[in-house]
């Protein structure tokens, strides 16, 4: 067999004294995608920082065809062909394609002190036509959809001469369709000789583009196969480290259904969705399916009033709801649990105490001041209720597992005795067991007469929760499925742009 | 009706053709009432007056547009002119101009670099540590001069500043240099596009490998060699050397910055804007004299500045709760470590 | 199932530097100058202190949600103008107090209504109000000063009960008030958690709008208040009162701890820090008797404080 690309010999790195990488070790041939896999937290984002020079192991090496890589130097392994996409997008808003494309690596002239800034415009437009994409490369990039700015960000690691592109969820954005086009680049690239490191929670997407996959767990390496030699299951089970069993499992014992509890009408906002009309009941739990971009979280925000809309109504136990009010809407039984934890469900430096009696602190005060035994009280009775896991109640809730950070957020909407509760990606970077917890609780309280709206773009999780899906498709409801007999299949179909094929299965 | 919103959007979209606008209406109305407004005196006067202002405003808008802001230069301005005078001045150590003038450029670079090191090394926020340095800068000038005003600066500098080279002291053409070099580093060096880049996202940057620190730092520097420029060229066309230079010139030059479209939070900005916006400021206090408000107009000043910041900033609130076209759309877009509070539409 | 309180080990780190930094102040001072440790001559001279003490209430707070108010130093200049203009044309002592503070109500109010509803960034508001504020006083007064208000009314600043100043007992009541909001109620608490993260404080309903607006308005008012107070203790009220009061304002909150991005911070500290920066001042005015050594010694106490709180921030993780 031919010498790797990429040989990483028993990297380590510790951050505060816990282990985020343990003696990994992983090689990557020339001209290969290899996958790799891990829950979070597991040390994939370690070690792509660590490759690609945004941060130093402690220990270990990382050898480009035999010759150590410069540790924590950007700017060298760029120059070696090792180029990263990160995560969050890296693309900067406010400057053009060109030199988004360009920085930190510009073409010059004039002896390096000026820039070439017609020869830099032209590789642009060639790079980006090459991409299939029609990008305007005066405006500002933060002015692109998603989609393009991921292109930009690709086309920024084309610019340059290539050997391995690291891709950390490239996808986590992306449409079904932009997703497909994007894979389809990585095989462009495969075939031109660069080896691309591909990082992604969605497992179809591994299959349909990986030659191998390197799966991690708690900062261990757990194995490296051919993709050909594992399945679905067998992946997840590396990963979980135990049969994925519990996961999908509908819950059909079905609960006494109430009365309507919210009503929505008609409700339009002008740049994000027209024509909402819904009722929640009690005692329903009702699934929003649909693609990340459809609208679903902002006709949520929208109906808590968060955000304004345009026109249409929200009904709540008979009260018209005011436009952007989130008190009334509160006062109405509402409840809103976010889908960005730490930036809008928690404060993280603040105490497990402080969060959970946040959203109700009004009500648990004596002549205007907070009442500290009844604030105990209650979040003794939430810690308790929700089996959250923490060293106490004065410490701050960043010190927590993601889990137990999103148990406290669900308690601290729990804490205001809502009738109505939404729940915007309840699971989204939460371990297997809190997830299992989680969906348990939301049955419970639905067979509590609680009504639930449950937004979520696991397919999986969507059809064992749900009694009714709603799909939401482009900024408009496509259609309405019966929880019990709702099919992957059929949430897709109606998820999907009309003009495409339906070729993700889950 | 809507499409003449519309259009007055797109206009106010674009700050310099906005500035552009107001500079004309305003003179037009000014010249109407006293013709003399046009006369090259008072148009040159209105030049050498903006001189200063548009150097050091250079300098500024590359602090504000890597994310940062710098309200010390009037305090430094001061020192920078007492120090001059103590160097160079016949009635104190009389060292010759071509010593003490680089003396005086280097320790404005080394002030402005201790600022840069205090922001990024000592990760102090640079409100704070400028604030600290206005004062403290103030309060070293007055112990620098011992209370007494220094005249007796070198004739030839003096001449040269206040009379000049081609009938245009030396300040306007040190300003037009300065315009050419700095509008070069923005639109033509790496360096020039790397700050901005480091203003629209330092998150982004961090991944590319930029220097902050490096970046920031010569922005700062950058900042206190054009203050000790504006120093050098300015400061000997006054009759002596007051402590009380430069006050309030802090607040003129970050008004400027602002009010020229470069965004507080960094990344977005244009050099033509802020120098039509120093125009602008500039032509206040000469149009409230012109208007024959007299002595009681040259009061308002402060007031009419400040009153120019809060436009600008309500124009852009304003302009972009109301997208035109397929502007941002609602992409989640984390919100970076920036100052501005640009929360969603409310 | 009892849950443990798990608290920090030792709180009060910031307020314990402060306390032995003023202690060992103040017995160097008592070494060099045995005549500086009289409480007598020392409540004598605090006049000035409880003027910026009163403003750097409402500034902690504004700093805890993450704001700034550099404009409370002009606030005043132009509430002293209208003070003036009002008793000039009316001859009423308490209805110039009663406009005066109306005026800085106003003009907190123009801030806090730019920051919460406009969005715009605290720091680029009340730099614009601060040229705007103290040119308006100028501009109206035209650099006009009004004086000999009476002498009841100079028994506001000037007077004694008991041996302290006046102001002082206003100064202690208002600041128990405020340590008590901030630690017992609602409003206190939303102060600390907007300051670590304003979206989830909106997200859990609560109007952070209204609590900004609040905030800056009662700036505002503790700038009329403190005006008549200054106003009461020249008997002159110019558009130049309360110049650069904003940066001892801002070095005595940020000097006693409050971080200045937000959540971190108590009124404790502030009052500590107040006590440090005026018996600095004290010292060195008395000590080398040049006033500009003051300026000096202000500038790099703010800076050198936060060095020496980010040493520690970088200690404590470590």
């Amino acid at each position: 067999m031919a010498d790797p690309l990429i040989h990483v010999d028993r990297l380590c790195k510790s951050y505060v004294g816990v282990h985020a990488l343990a003696d990994v070790s992983l090689d990557i041939r020339a001209g290969e995608v290899h996958a790799l896999c891990g829950e979070n937290g597991a040390g994939k984002s370690t070690l792509i920082k660590i490759l690609s020079g945004v941060t130093r192991s402690d220990a270990g090496t990382v050898q480009l065809e035999g010759k150590p890589l410069p540790a924590g130097d950007v700017h060298a392994t760029e120059d070696r062909g090792v180029i990263a996409l990160h995560q969050e997008s890296t693309v900067f808003p406010d400057l053009d394609a060109v030199d988004n494309l360009f920085v930190g690596c510009e073409l010059r002239k004039w002896r390096g002190l000026l820039l070439n800034r017609a020869e830099m415009r032209r590789q642009t437009l060639a790079l980006l036509e090459r991409l299939g994409e029609n990008i305007d490369p005066t405006r500002p990039v933060g002015e692109l959809p998603m989609a393009q700015r991921q292109m930009v960000a690709m086309a920024r690691a084309l610019a340059r001469r290539c050997r391995l592109l690291i891709m950390d969820e490239p996808t986590a954005s992306l449409s079904a369709r932009e997703t497909q086009v994007l894979l389809q680049l990585v095989r462009q690239f495969r075939s031109q000789g660069v080896s691309v490191l591909y990082v992604s929670h969605r497992l179809e997407e591994v299959f349909q583009v990986a030659d191998r996959v390197t799966v991690l767990r708690d900062g261990h390496h757990v194995d490296t196969r051919d993709i050909i030699d594992v399945d679905h299951a067998e992946l997840i089970r590396m990963m979980v480290g135990r049969e994925a069993a519990e996961l999908v499992g509908r819950h059909h014992s079905k609960s006494a259904i109430g009365e309507t509890v919210l009503q929505v009408r008609g409700l339009t906002r002008s740049d994000s969705f027209h024509d909402i009309s819904f009722e929640l009941r009690a005692g329903e739990v009702v699934g929003l399916a649909g693609l990340v971009g459809a609208g679903r979280s902002e006709v949520a925000r929208a109906l808590f009033g968060i955000d304004h809309y345009d026109s249409g109504t929200v009904t709540a136990a008979g009260q018209r709801l005011p436009v952007g009010d989130v008190a009334a809407a509160m006062k109405h039984g509402l409840a809103l649990v976010p889908e960005d934890r730490q930036h809008e469900g928690l404060v993280l430096p603040m105490p497990v105490s402080s969060n959970l009696s946040l959203s109700v602190l009004s009500s648990l005060t004596r002549c205007g001041l907070v009442s500290r035994s009844r604030e105990r009280e209650l979040v003794q009775q939430q810690i308790s209720a929700l089996s959250i896991k923490t060293a106490g109640m004065e410490v701050a809730a960043e010190t927590l597992s993601g889990g137990n950070q999103q148990k406290i957020v669900v308690g601290k909407w729990l804490a205001s005795r809502p009738r109505v509760l939404i729940l915007d990606e309840p699971t989204r970077g939460v371990d297997v067991a809190a997830k299992a917890q989680l969906h348990r609780l939301i049955r419970q309280l639905a067979s509590e007469g609680m009504a639930t709206l449950m937004i979520s773009s696991e397919l999986p999780e969507i059809l064992s929760v749900s009694d009714r899906i709603l799909v939401m498709r482009e900024g408009q409801l496509a259609g309405e499925l019966e929880g019990a007999t709702a099919t992957a299949e059929q949430v897709l179909a109606l998820a999907l742009p009309e003009e495409r094929e339906v070729s993700v299965s889950s | 009706m809507s499409s003449l919103t519309d259009i007055a959007i797109r206009v106010l979209r674009q700050r310099e053709v906005g500035l552009l606008l107001l500079i004309i209406v305003v003179t037009a109305i000014v010249s109407t009432v006293d013709p003399g407004f046009l006369a090259v005196g008072n148009l040159k006067d209105i030049l050498v007056r903006s001189a200063p202002t548009a150097i050091v405003a250079c300098g500024v808008m590359l602090v504000v547009v890597t994310g940062e802001i710098d309200i010390s230069v009037g305090s430094l301005m001061a020192l920078l002119a007492a120090l001059m005078g103590l160097l160079i001045s016949r009635h104190e150590w009389q060292l010759s101009m071509w010593v003490g003038i680089p003396a005086v450029l280097l320790c404005g670079t080394l002030i402005g670099l201790l600022t840069g090191t205090l922001v990024t090394l000592g990760k102090v926020p640079s409100i704070i540590v400028t604030l600290g340095l206005l004062t403290a800068l103030r309060g070293a000038t007055t112990l620098l001069m011992r209370g007494e005003n220094i005249d007796g600066l070198p004739e030839g500098l003096q001449s040269l500043a206040k009379s000049g080279i081609g009938g245009l002291p030396l300040s306007v053409w040190t300003a037009m240099g300065v315009l050419m070099f700095t509008g070069v580093i923005i639109t033509h060096t790496a360096l020039g596009r790397r700050l901005f880049a480091l203003g629209s996202s330092a998150y982004a940057a961090k991944m590319t490998g930029l220097s902050e620190t490096r970046l920031k730092l010569f922005a700062f520097a950058y900042t206190g060699f054009l203050t000790a420029l504006a120093t050098v060229v300015d400061v000997p066309r006054l009759p002596k050397i007051e402590s009380g230079i430069g006050n309030g010139f802090e607040l003129l030059v970050v008004t400027c910055v602002v009010v020229g479209g470069v965004a507080i939070s960094g990344g977005r900005g244009r050099l033509v804007g802020v120098m039509l916006a120093v125009v602008l400021l500039t032509m206040v206090r000469p149009v409230l004299t012109f208007l024959d408000v007299g002595e009681a107009g040259e009061k308002w000043t402060k007031a009419i500045q400040g009153l120019f910041i809060l436009l600008a900033v309500i124009t852009d609130t304003v302009v972009s709760r109301r997208p035109t076209g397929s502007a941002r759309g609602p992409v989640p877009v984390k919100p970076s470590s920036h100052l501005e509070s640009e929360g969603a539409p409310a | 199932m009892n849950i443990s309180d798990g608290k920090r080990r030792f709180p009060w780190w910031h307020e314990a530097v402060l306390g032995v930094l003023l202690i060992a102040l103040l017995i160097t001072a008592g070494i060099v100058n045995p005549g500086f440790l009289n409480l007598r001559g020392q409540l004598l001279l605090s006049r000035h202190l409880w003027e910026f003490a009163l403003l750097a209430l409402p500034m902690t707070l504004i700093i805890l949600t993450g704001g700034i108010d550099l404009s409370v130093g002009s606030a005043m200049g132009m509430c002293a103008v209208a003070f003036g203009m009002c008793y000039s044309s009316t001859g009423s002592v308490a209805l110039s107090c009663l406009v005066c503070l109306l005026v800085g109500v106003a003009g907190g109010g123009v801030n806090g209504w730019l920051i919460s509803r406009m969005n715009v960034h605290p720091l680029i508001v009340t730099l614009a109000t601060y040229a705007a504020f103290r040119g308006l006083g100028e501009g109206l007064s035209q650099g006009e000063s009004y004086s000999q208000f009476g002498e009841d009314f100079s028994e506001v600043a000037r007077g004694m009960w008991g041996g302290v100043p006046i102001p002082a007992y206003l100064f202690g009541l208002l600041a128990l008030g405020c340590a008590l909001f901030l630690s017992r109620t609602p409003g206190g608490r939303y102060v600390y958690a907007i300051g670590h993260n304003e979206q989830a404080v909106r997200f859990s309903g609560v109007n952070v709008g209204r609590v900004k607006l609040l905030l800056y308005a009662s700036s505002g008012l503790m700038a009329g208040l403190t005006t008549i107070i200054y106003v009461s203790r020249f008997d002159t009220a110019k558009a130049d009162a309360g110049t650069g009061f904003e940066l001892d304002v801002i070095t005595a909150v940020v000097v006693g701890g409050t971080s200045i991005y937000g959540g971190r911070g108590n009124i404790g500290g502030t009052v500590l820090g107040l006590l440090l920066i005026h018996e600095t001042r004290q010292f060195v005015s008395r000590q080398w008797q040049v006033d500009e050594l003051k300026s000096i010694v202000v500038g790099l106490l703010l800076i050198g404080s936060l060095l020496l709180y980010r040493g520690m921030q970088v200690r404590n993780r470590e």
